[in-house]
């Protein structure tokens, strides 16, 4: 439902009059908006529910979080998306384009010397400005028909670089972790804004009924810069927030009972629907408690499918080893990776997986020590899961993002670490109608800015919401009077990356 | 790659890095730089409803009788105009009871409570809710629970956020200065004024320093490597809370270009941001302090950001206030020695059209469920207009005139047989009645002309702090620093290393919502899954959602079963009871203090044939009744 949560239940359409003051439609686009088009002027939102078939029984169809906006689970995209889902592997810290994705044959030129002058004035985090600059810390080979190169630090990744969109001139706008831990999730670097997953649940909702439409699984060593707000909803309702699941027993929090309570739970259950059942037949049929009725049918029906979802004894030993959960060097991430495709294919519209503890990927010292565990704990699960999507036909209609919140520096940062870039860095997709094998931008000579087809982080978020059938200009949300988008005010799709 | 930028758009970033804007956009920009021209004022602008003070209307005669509440005859007269004879009848004396126990205090009545004013409701129901009200609005718990609406408003938060998001170790000491004032009752015109200027208004008391609080209250990265852009998106962040708390406007959109829709320029919103330029910024990696800090060195000067962005400082701004609010000869307000006080001192003028209307809104929405303006912190020309307009003006007016007392206000609209309307057609109703409550709701389904109360749930705070008084574990002390009770790890895991050390005594854990640890980067979970607001913007108005997780937290949050033991043995120890059918009695007078139908006690008693009555306690728990206020 497009409203301020300031208005929190949708009772009258914001075009109508309130005082008899003057009786002017609204011309911002409030009618252009999703799921608004779907309303005709004079209905609230029960008659439209009702309209919309179903009744307020409908209600109980609506996926997860009752109070959902459409009927039945069903998209309500713009136009017909090729991506139906995102899996975001975030490798937090920033990972190194010029030592990944981003071959700078003149950085091995001019390692040990200063940036040379041209460049001009660098804004950097750590005052690394003036240090020598320092030579990729690993070769590249070139892979696959495309001949696309990629680190040898990622051999894995690199057999599929046919099916790779390699973003070299991506830019955001901060040096800072949690700025640009918030530009990357949410459009903004200040904190607070509902972050993409949010927005992508709110646009297309989840389409199973026990599951939310965003999930997060957070590396298990904890400790995001930016904290939980990276995956918040803002000022969209808070049902659009990522829920964070974890491996194991109790994947969502307060999914069981206390383990040393008997619990004997479904009559508890029994007890309360039916005498909420009594409570609600005195009260006019009120539509908020037959949905609080329905939403303890959801909370039962996700207790047993949850825990089925996160049991993976019935994986193949071959999917396994696919994931490297046979292997302790990626058993973790490997395991977290199974689960996002077994949650994609559950429904979920989005799920992000965070590689990296406080510090992850941010390798100040010694990127080679650093780039080395991080890109041994991922590289082959980040495979096994776009190898896993594609021969079960899923890579077809999913997206998968793979980035961090920047890159890094040319020069060097204590002999041999590099500060972070937010000039110019590289992202890369896979999947769901975007353009493999390919290269899109150019960073300068050494690495350090975005200079042939920059893509701003606004322009990415652009791209992907294309690609997930939104004009991210018509993605609204009415907030304080205004209709308020993952974009902001800019954003460009970048066409070259669609296949 | 062509980036066109709208000419005229309302810029929620506040930095738009210049590298990335391409060569036509900078062109733009230095153009701007130029030739910066502030838009007029128009008349039309000066003449809409939120910009002119109100002016007090005449009560409505009408087919008044004697003794009416004004409140109810402004209601019953625009209940008449749409068709609908006048108000519904009351709620039941228990029903009353229980609203205004938990609307004033956030906590129920107990069972004795009930039965005290359900006799007293016989004699006289006047006279016994003129005495309930003057009883549950003196209680302590008041303050403590309406706290928690004004620091929704004012972003509270006990950390910076971002990343460190470290300790602001005196933080509390506002969060407790809040409380203290609304038990106090002190006049909201001080209140407001303290939080802008109590340093400079009240030197010689320390505790009106720690109102300024306020100013500070918002995220911060200290950390941030310019000092610059820190200092900026402080003021900035300050500038556009005063606006969205004291005067219902979005003037945050203001800070990067002219407002889209509301008469305010970019000048206006630095010129009032110009105020509060004396603000000495802390040291790199030092947080915001509680008391507002000052450098009487600095000039008393600001300058408009061009677009926003701090390293583009536009023309130099004298302080002041936004020009719709200046009478239209009056070219400018300028504030001298102390802008700060003096414009404190401005905002509460009662000429001021906004400042009385915008709390008298927020404190209606909390009674009735929604605002008489929909839109709380916006009462620009996107917002929403008044319901019912007349009584807003009359009980703005009223409010001022009464010295600007909260506690007033609260009395007046708890008195009102507006309030006191039932949320339901009562059972047994006869055919007529029922007649008129279809009646009522044909006409006015919404309930936007208050043909009826409206059903409330609780929030997730009232919701803790219930069981915990039910449980009879609730620990009443009250003010200092946060508490942190603990946390499943799966939740501590998503924070760093530290940021959640539990409070070593356990009896802390107990206390009432409000005490608890307000971590800017965490959302207490409990709270989190009833529609807490995030504390980095102000919120004027909870979202009310419905969901599984809310399900699950009260079906097996260990807190909650641990509560229901708790009462289930309170319940054991206060008295033996017999039966089965006893038991069912007294749990429901506790929990929803009322006794079972006779439907009710036997699903009960066939309950208990099976359960242990902990699990009945649960069950209560997680019933409609107890969590929604009819």
């Amino acid at each position: 439902m497009l409203r301020d949560p300031a208005s929190n239940r949708e009772k009258q359409l914001p075009w109508l009059d309130r005082a008899g003051e003057e009786l002017v439609p609204k011309k911002r686009g409030v009618l252009r908006s999703l799921a608004m088009r779907e309303w005709a002027p004079g209905t609230n939102r029960r008659e439209f529910l009702r309209r919309a078939g179903g009744g307020l029984g409908a209600l109980a169809l609506a996926p997860w979080m009752i109070e959902a906006k459409q009927v039945g689970g069903q998209s309500v995209s713009h136009f017909p998306g090729r991506a139906k889902r995102v899996i975001s592997l975030f490798m937090h810290g920033g990972p190194s384009q010029v030592d990944l994705w981003d071959p700078k044959p003149k950085l091995q030129e001019l390692a040990g010397q200063v940036l040379p002058e041209s460049f001009g004035e660098v804004m950097t985090r750590r005052r690394v400005a003036q240090n020598p600059l320092m030579a990729p810390v690993r070769g590249f080979s070139r892979h696959g028909q495309s001949g696309l190169p990629v680190s040898d630090f990622l051999p894995e990744m690199g057999r599929l670089a046919d099916d790779l969109c390699v973003i070299r001139s991506c830019h955001g706008d901060s040096v800072n972790h949690p700025q640009s831990v918030y530009q990357m999730n949410t459009g903004s670097i200040l904190m607070g804004r509902p972050s993409l997953g949010a927005w992508i649940s709110y646009g297309l909702g989840s389409v199973n009924d026990s599951m939310p439409g965003f999930v997060v699984m957070p590396d298990p060593r904890g400790g995001l810069k930016g904290g939980p707000p990276a995956w918040g909803s803002g000022f969209l309702p808070a049902r659009h927030q990522g829920v964070t699941m974890r491996p194991g027993k109790v994947p969502i929090l307060n999914l069981r009972p206390p383990t040393e309570r008997n619990s004997r739970q479904a009559s508890t259950l029994d007890l309360v629907q039916q005498l909420n059942r009594r409570h609600l037949e005195a009260r006019d049929h009120d539509d908020e408690l037959e949905a609080r009725i329905a939403s303890y049918e959801l909370a039962f029906r996700m207790q047993t499918e949850a825990p089925d979802l996160v049991d993976l004894s019935g994986e193949s030993e071959v999917t396994r080893k696919l994931y490297g959960i046979d292997r302790p060097v990626t058993r973790e991430f490997g395991t977290r990776c199974l689960l996002a495709r077994r949650l994609i294919e559950k429904g979920v519209r989005f799920v992000q997986l965070y590689s990296g503890d406080t510090n992850g990927w941010d390798a100040h010292k010694n990127v080679e020590a650093n780039h080395s565990e991080y890109c041994a704990a991922t590289d082959l699960p980040v495979a096994g899961l776009l190898r896993d999507l594609k021969a079960r036909g899923l890579l077809e209609d999913t997206l998968v993002i793979w980035g961090g919140e920047f890159g890094r520096m040319p020069m060097s940062e204590q002999g041999t670490g590099r500060d972070h870039n937010p000039w110019g860095y590289t992202t890369v997709l896979a999947g769901a109608g975007v353009r493999g094998g390919y290269a899109h931008g150019a960073t300068d000579e050494v690495g350090l800015r975005a200079v042939e087809n920059p893509v701003h982080v606004h322009d990415l978020h652009a791209t992907i919401l294309h690609l997930l059938g939104f004009d991210h200009e018509r993605l609204t949300f009415l907030h304080n009077g205004l209709e308020a988008r993952l974009t902001g005010v800019a954003g460009e799709v970048v066409t070259d990356l669609l296949a | 790659m062509k980036r066109v930028l709208p000419p005229y758009g309302i810029w929620i970033l506040v930095i738009v890095s210049m590298a990335t804007a391409s060569r036509e956009a900078k062109a733009e920009e230095e153009h701007d730089a130029k030739s910066y021209v502030e838009p007029e004022i128009s008349e039309r602008d000066r003449r809409f409803w939120a910009f002119r003070a109100p002016e007090r209307p005449a009560v409505p005669q009408g087919e008044r009788k004697e003794g009416t509440h004004p409140l109810d005859a402004f209601v019953e007269h625009t209940l008449r105009s749409v068709g609908i004879p006048g108000l519904s009848a009351s709620a039941a004396p228990e029903t009353i009871l229980r609203r205004l126990a938990f609307q004033t205090t956030g906590l129920p009545p107990t069972p004795g409570e009930v039965r005290r004013f359900q006799t007293a409701w016989q004699k006289n129901p006047d006279a016994a809710l003129d005495a309930a009200v003057s009883d549950w609005l003196a209680r302590p718990a008041y303050g403590e629970h309406w706290a928690q609406h004004w620091l929704d408003v004012a972003r509270f938060a006990e950390t910076d956020g971002f990343e460190h998001d470290k300790v602001r170790s005196e933080a509390w000491r506002y969060r407790d200065w809040v409380i203290d004032a609304l038990n106090q009752d002190l006049r909201y015109d001080r209140f407001v004024a303290l939080q802008i200027a109590g340093d400079e208004l009240e030197p010689e008391n320390p505790e009106a320093w720690v109102a300024t609080g306020f100013l500070l209250g918002g995220p911060d990265m200290p950390d941030i490597n310019l000092e610059a852009e820190r200092r900026h998106n402080v003021l900035n962040e300050m500038t556009g809370a005063i606006g969205a708390v004291f005067l219902g406007l979005t003037l945050e959109c203001a800070q990067c270009h002219d407002h889209k829709s509301d008469p305010i320029s970019q000048a206006d919103f630095y010129r009032m941001r110009a105020v509060f330029e004396a603000f000495d910024l802390p040291k790199k990696n030092e947080s915001l302090p509680v008391v507002f800090p000052v450098d009487g060195s600095r000039e008393v000067e600001g300058n408009l950001y061009l677009r926003g962005d701090f390293r583009r400082p536009g023309p130099a701004l004298a302080p002041g206030v936004p020009r719709i609010f200046l009478a239209s000869e009056e070219s400018e307000q300028v504030f001298g020695g102390h802008p700060r006080a003096e414009f404190a001192r401005w905002l509460v003028r009662e000429e001021q059209p906004l400042v009385a209307r915008v709390i008298v809104n927020r404190v209606w929405a909390h009674y009735f469920g929604e605002p008489l303006v929909g839109s709380p912190s916006d009462f620009g020309k996107l917002g929403e207009r008044p319901s019912h307009p007349d009584l807003l003006d009359w009980l703005a007016i009223e409010f001022m005139e009464q010295g600007w007392s909260l506690k007033w206000l609260h009395r007046e609209i708890l008195l009102s047989h507006t309030w006191r309307q039932a949320s339901r057609l009562a059972p047994g109703a006869n055919a007529e009645e029922e007649q008129d409550w279809r009646h009522r709701l044909e006409i006015d389904p919404d309930n936007r002309w208050l043909s009826r109360q409206r059903r409330q749930r609780l929030s997730g705070e009232m919701i803790r702090d219930s069981l915990l008084f039910l449980a009879g574990r609730l620990n009443s002390k009250p003010g200092g620093p946060g508490v942190r009770p603990p946390l499943p790890p799966e939740v501590t895991v998503t924070l760093l290393s530290k940021q959640w050390p539990v409070t070593r005594n356990p009896e802390e854990h107990d206390r009432r919502s409000i005490y608890l640890f307000a971590r800017r980067n965490l959302r207490f979970p409990f709270f989190a899954a009833f529609d807490r607001p995030d504390p980095n913007q102000s919120c004027g108005r909870r979202y009310v959602s419905t969901t599984a997780p809310q399900a699950l937290t009260l079906l097996n949050d260990d807190f909650v079963w641990r509560m229901s033991e708790a009462t289930s043995q309170r319940a054991a120890a206060s008295g033996p009871l017999e039966t089965a059918s006893e038991r069912v009695d007294d749990a429901f007078r506790r929990v929803l203090g009322r006794l079972p139908d006779e439907e009710e006690r036997r699903l009960g008693v066939r309950f208990l044939e099976q359960h242990p009555m902990e699990q009945f306690y649960l069950g209560l728990f997680n019933l409609s009744e107890f969590l929604y206020l009819d």
